[in-house]
């Protein structure tokens, strides 16, 4: 099987500077990421997980070091330019859902849809195609975030993520705000839209949802020290995975 | 000590709102001061002036000819009457000199500056060192300021085709005839220069001047009004234009109209922006209990009362409000000045401004009670809060019942409906906004209707004053016949019209009012009767609402007029406006006129040319008609150079208000706005997260302002559109004026309207502008 990089970071620094104390979140960071991965990243609080995807994604500069993505260098681009390479190349999905509390769930998608594509009439298609997808009925896209439960508003959240195809669909701790039962019907429309060959990189401490990965990346004191491979995830090879995964995060000291 | 914490520690964290409330109140302070200042001085101003410079309080001015001893007599035997004194003086009826920008035509009286006198000695502000040289002048200070002339310029004058070339040799101020709206002006020349004048003007300039200096000023008027009624036959005789009578009650009142008004738009406007910070602080006050309402919770829960954490809000904003009066009433002082130079412009004399504590302590109390008050009631829902309801960051007041502008089917641009969409969010902070703009839009059209109506179409601004805008006014001679003169005058090449209008004075059921006399008031360009008409025939006359109040009398009513013996009852047809003479006039027709001055045929003929050139046609009279005309007058000229003094000032007045326009509008999107991108950080992050570009933020919110802004221009162009006039007649009321109808030139009206939207435009993406410094992971986490 060929694989085809989907991005790769070469000596990528980030540093906090706080009361003139420096600290360094990511050190040196040489990372690969593969087209369709469904690529995890894993690590004690405080290890630059979110700094590092924050950086991947465009959303915050780095110190010092390279991004290279879809034939772009992130680290070159000025704010509004990495805005659009954003809105065309990436999702967000956060822990925090982050929908607009003024819009309808439906507007909050096409919000982010009609930044790319001029053709209301089709992304609103897609949109509400992408919702019943999710499982969130017609009743839910009129209604405010505020009245959906986090499971749904969080389904909402991915959608608004993959309204413009992107690349690759970056998630801070998506589940982290949720109940089991969301938890799951949330992480089952990550693997579901990973099965399609979406991109996925998360950012997670919860080892149920690092198990949907197929790539598990350890990060300590902002460096990567540990790079474990998976097969993609099936339901009924869950026992093995665990052990696996239970396995490497206990070499690295989680 | 528990509320200076609270108080200091809410200041400190909102520096730039404060900075800007601040800011809003030192300007209305400001304005409050020089405002109030100059309304209670103005008074007391022309009479200490009067006294300061010696001035006389009744002046009368004749030809040398038509003197009589018994004038003097008359004043010297009032007993209202402290001192007199008379002196020669070369009388012109017509000097043409250049004042400003424009020829004017007016009345001069040159004075010998060696000859001893006790009323009204030369008082010069700026001479020239060295003595005096024959071809010298000594000028009102008038030139200087509003005719822009200076020391050792020359200054060229024509009298009857002959030119008098002099050289400026000092400014002096008086209260008498130092300005061109006087109708006559007042020289001073060096012996030598007053003899030379005296020898090439011949006989017929010879004057002489009585001057009256009276034990109580306000008796000026009674007592010279008693001199017309003692003497009634000199001012009849309307073709002798060589006789000019002032009191120091009627300079004042001309003198000190235009400053009053002025002065009054200041306080207007400073009302404004009083209203506009009260309304900000309300927003304000609203704002940080909405945004600290966890706080509250918190120290509601540590055990401070509702009026400890009012108190803390009251005393934040009081406290800034009492510091910016402060500095605001300081900072008036260093504005006086400039409004003493808009004084001096129009009144030739120089105000001081001097220290006045009590009209500080007044500002200073009016806004900060306002404020205290305004913060108070804005507050007073933290009483009704419950701890816990507060730290659970209180009750929710929006539903979320309608998603308006739905973006898959409403029609605009994704910006546009956004910005929509972020509008409707802040109903009543964008209401706040419109009627703030509106406000100030109001005013600042208010200030260019002003000003266009004094400087570029002036037509209802002379009408105001009582003149009509004919372009030329030809006198026939005394014996010639004016209606048959008239006639001819009709034929010529380029004129429109012509209608005979003199001006007279005549008594009145007992009191003497100035009257017009005219063979038809309807080719009149000014209609001054807004109630009723002119009289039409014989047995008819209009008066003033002035007058008509004063005698007791309305339209349908009898009135007696008086003219030296004889008299005559007419019917009151209508009623008039007019500014001035204190705003006491009458007119009656030609044979009416006829009734109480039998033979009365009419002299000034007044006509409107059809684009022909002044100076040209007037040339062609006096060739054509040679001696059946007497004196011609260029009205465009002497119009231009009576309205002249008020230009500048009105102009001032102008860019002050627009000014002050530009700084609110800016000041108020500046607080606005970022308090808005404060409270939607979160959401501008997402937004940017999302893929939005500084740009398209920055674009979103200054649309989500523009209709505000329109809506608020509007209403407030509306506004200053239809009532404008009526804000004007309520000013003028005092004076005289019922009714005003200055042109409200649309174009100019739309144009500010664009401006200011653009203006607000352009702020409000200039202020969102600090939303590129935040990257939008920072916008998300912060």
């Amino acid at each position: 099987m060929t694989t085809t990089e989907l991005l790769r970071t070469e000596k990528l620094c980030k540093t906090f500077s706080s009361g003139g104390i420096q600290q360094h979140a990511l050190k040196n960071l040489d990372i690969s990421l593969v087209q369709g991965d469904f690529t995890v990243i894993m690590g004690s609080s405080g290890s630059g997980k979110s700094t590092l995807l924050y950086a991947l994604s465009g959303m915050d500069k780095p110190t010092l070091g390279e991004i290279h993505f879809g034939g772009q260098e992130l680290s070159k681009l000025n704010n509004d330019q990495l805005a659009v390479f954003r809105r065309k190349n990436c999702g967000f999905v956060f822990q925090q859902i982050h929908l607009l509390d003024s819009m309808s769930i439906l507007d909050n998608v096409l919000a982010s849809g009609l930044l790319v594509s001029k053709d209301r009439k089709a992304i609103a298609a897609k949109a509400k195609q992408l919702l019943a997808q999710v499982g969130l009925t017609e009743a839910a896209w009129g209604k405010f975030p505020s009245q959906l439960s986090g499971g749904e508003a969080q389904r909402a959240g991915i959608v608004r993520a993959l309204i413009n195809s992107p690349d690759v669909v970056f998630a801070d701790e998506p589940t982290g705000a949720l109940n089991s039962a969301a938890s799951d019907s949330v992480l089952n429309v990550f693997t579901d839209v990973n099965r399609n060959g979406q991109s996925i990189v998360m950012v997670t401490h919860d080892l149920k949802t690092a198990l949907r990965g197929n790539r598990v990346l350890y990060l300590r004191d902002g460096v990567i020290c540990g790079d474990l491979r998976l097969d993609p995830y099936r339901p009924e090879h869950q026992h093995a995975r665990h052990e696996k995964l239970t396995a490497f995060l206990a070499e690295m000291g989680w | 000590m528990k509320i200076w914490h609270l108080t200091s520690a809410n200041i400190r964290s909102g520096k730039s709102a404060a900075f800007s409330l601040f800011i809003l109140i030192v300007i209305a302070a400001l304005l409050l001061n020089v405002g109030l200042t100059v309304l209670t001085k103005m008074g007391a101003f022309f009479d200490e002036k009067s006294e300061q410079l010696d001035e006389p309080h009744i002046v009368i001015m004749t030809k040398q000819s038509n003197y009589k001893p018994d004038y003097r007599a008359y004043f010297d035997n009032r007993s209202e009457v402290k001192a007199t004194e008379e002196e020669a003086i070369i009388l012109m009826n017509s000097v043409k000199f250049r004042y400003g920008d424009n020829d004017v035509s007016l009345g001069a009286a040159f004075l010998n500056a060696d000859a001893d006198r006790t009323f009204g000695p030369i008082r010069t502000v700026e001479e020239l060192e060295g003595p005096a040289q024959a071809g010298d002048i000594f000028v009102p200070l008038g030139f200087q300021s509003s005719a822009g002339y200076k020391l050792g310029d020359s200054f060229e004058m024509t009298y009857q085709g002959q030119t008098f070339s002099y050289r400026i040799k000092g400014f002096y101020e008086t209260t008498m005839m130092g300005t061109p709206n006087m109708g006559i002006m007042k020289y001073f020349l060096p012996d030598a220069s007053y003899r030379q004048l005296m020898e090439s003007a011949g006989d017929s300039a010879a004057g002489m001047l009585i001057s009256a200096g009276l034990h109580d000023t306000n008796q000026s008027s009674e007592v010279r009004q008693a001199f017309d009624k003692q003497f009634p036959d000199k001012s009849m005789d309307v073709n002798n234009p060589l006789f000019w009578q002032g009191d120091s009650e009627l300079v004042k009142s001309v003198g000190s109209i235009t400053i009053n008004v002025v002065a009054m738009i200041l306080v207007a406007f400073a009302a404004v922006i009083v209203l506009v910070s009260l309304m900000v602080i309300q927003f304000r006050v609203t704002n940080s209990i909405d945004d600290g309402i966890v706080n509250i919770g918190v120290l509601k829960a540590l055990g401070y009362t509702s009026r400890q954490i009012i108190a803390s809000t009251a005393l934040q904003f009081t406290l800034i409000s009492a510091v910016a009066a402060i500095v605001g009433a300081a900072l008036s002082y260093g504005v006086l000045p400039v409004f003493g130079g808009i004084v001096t412009t129009l009144s030739g004399l120089i105000w001081q401004t001097k220290f006045d504590a009590g009209m500080n302590g007044a500002s200073l109390l009016v806004v900060t009670l306002a404020v205290l008050a305004v913060t108070l009631i804005a507050s007073a829902r933290i009483r009704s809060l419950q701890p816990v309801t507060a730290l659970r960051g209180g009750i929710r007041t929006h539903s979320f019942l309608r998603n308006r502008f739905p973006l898959d089917r409403a029609t605009g641009g994704l910006q546009l409906l956004l910005a929509c969409k972020a509008m409707i969010m802040n109903k009543k902070q964008n209401m706040m906004v419109a009627v703030i703009i509106a406000a100030i839009t109001f005013a600042s059209i208010f200030s260019v209707v002003l000003y266009y109506n004094v400087a570029s179409d002036k037509t209802a601004f002379v009408h105001l004053v009582g003149a009509e805008t004919s372009n030329v006014i030809v006198n026939a001679a005394p014996d010639a016949d004016s209606g048959k003169l008239m006639a001819d005058i009709n034929k010529l090449e380029g004129v429109r019209k012509s209608v005979i209008l003199d001006m007279t004075s005549m008594k009145l059921d007992g009191e003497t009012v100035f009257t017009s006399i005219s063979d038809d008031f309807a080719k009149l360009e000014n209609q001054s009767v807004y109630e009723g008409r002119y009289p039409k025939y014989d047995n008819e006359i209009a008066v003033t609402w002035v007058v008509a109040d004063m005698l007791g009398k309305e339209v349908g009513d009898t009135i007696v007029a008086e003219a030296g013996d004889a008299s005559y009852t007419y019917l009151i047809t209508g009623l008039s406006q007019s500014i001035s003479n204190l705003g006491q006039a009458a007119y009656i027709t030609i044979p009416g006129a006829q009734h109480i001055m039998p033979g009365y045929k009419g002299t000034s003929i007044n006509v409107y040319l059809d684009g022909a050139d002044n100076a040209g046609f007037m040339e062609q009279i006096k060739k054509r008609f040679g001696s059946q005309v007497g004196e011609v007058v260029d009205m465009d000229e002497m119009i231009d150079g009576q309205t002249s003094i008020y230009i500048s000032a009105v102009f001032a007045v102008m860019v002050i208000v627009l000014l002050i326009t530009i700084l609110v509008v800016t000041l108020i999107l500046y607080l606005v706005i970022k308090k808005m991108i404060v409270k939607r950080k979160k959401e501008l992050g997402i937004l940017k997260a999302t893929g939005y570009t500084t740009f398209q933020l920055m674009r979103q919110i200054a649309l989500s302002f523009v209709p505000v802004v329109i809506a608020g221009v509007l209403a407030g162009g509306v506004l200053g559109s239809l009532f404008t006039n009526s804000v004007l007649t309520l000013l003028l009321s005092g004076a005289g004026i019922h009714k005003v109808a200055f042109i409200v030139h649309l174009p100019l009206i739309a144009l500010i309207c664009v401006g200011l939207i653009g203006l607000s435009y352009g702020v409000s993406m200039l202020v969102s502008w600090g939303i590129r410094r935040i990257s939008a992971y920072g916008l998300i986490t912060e």
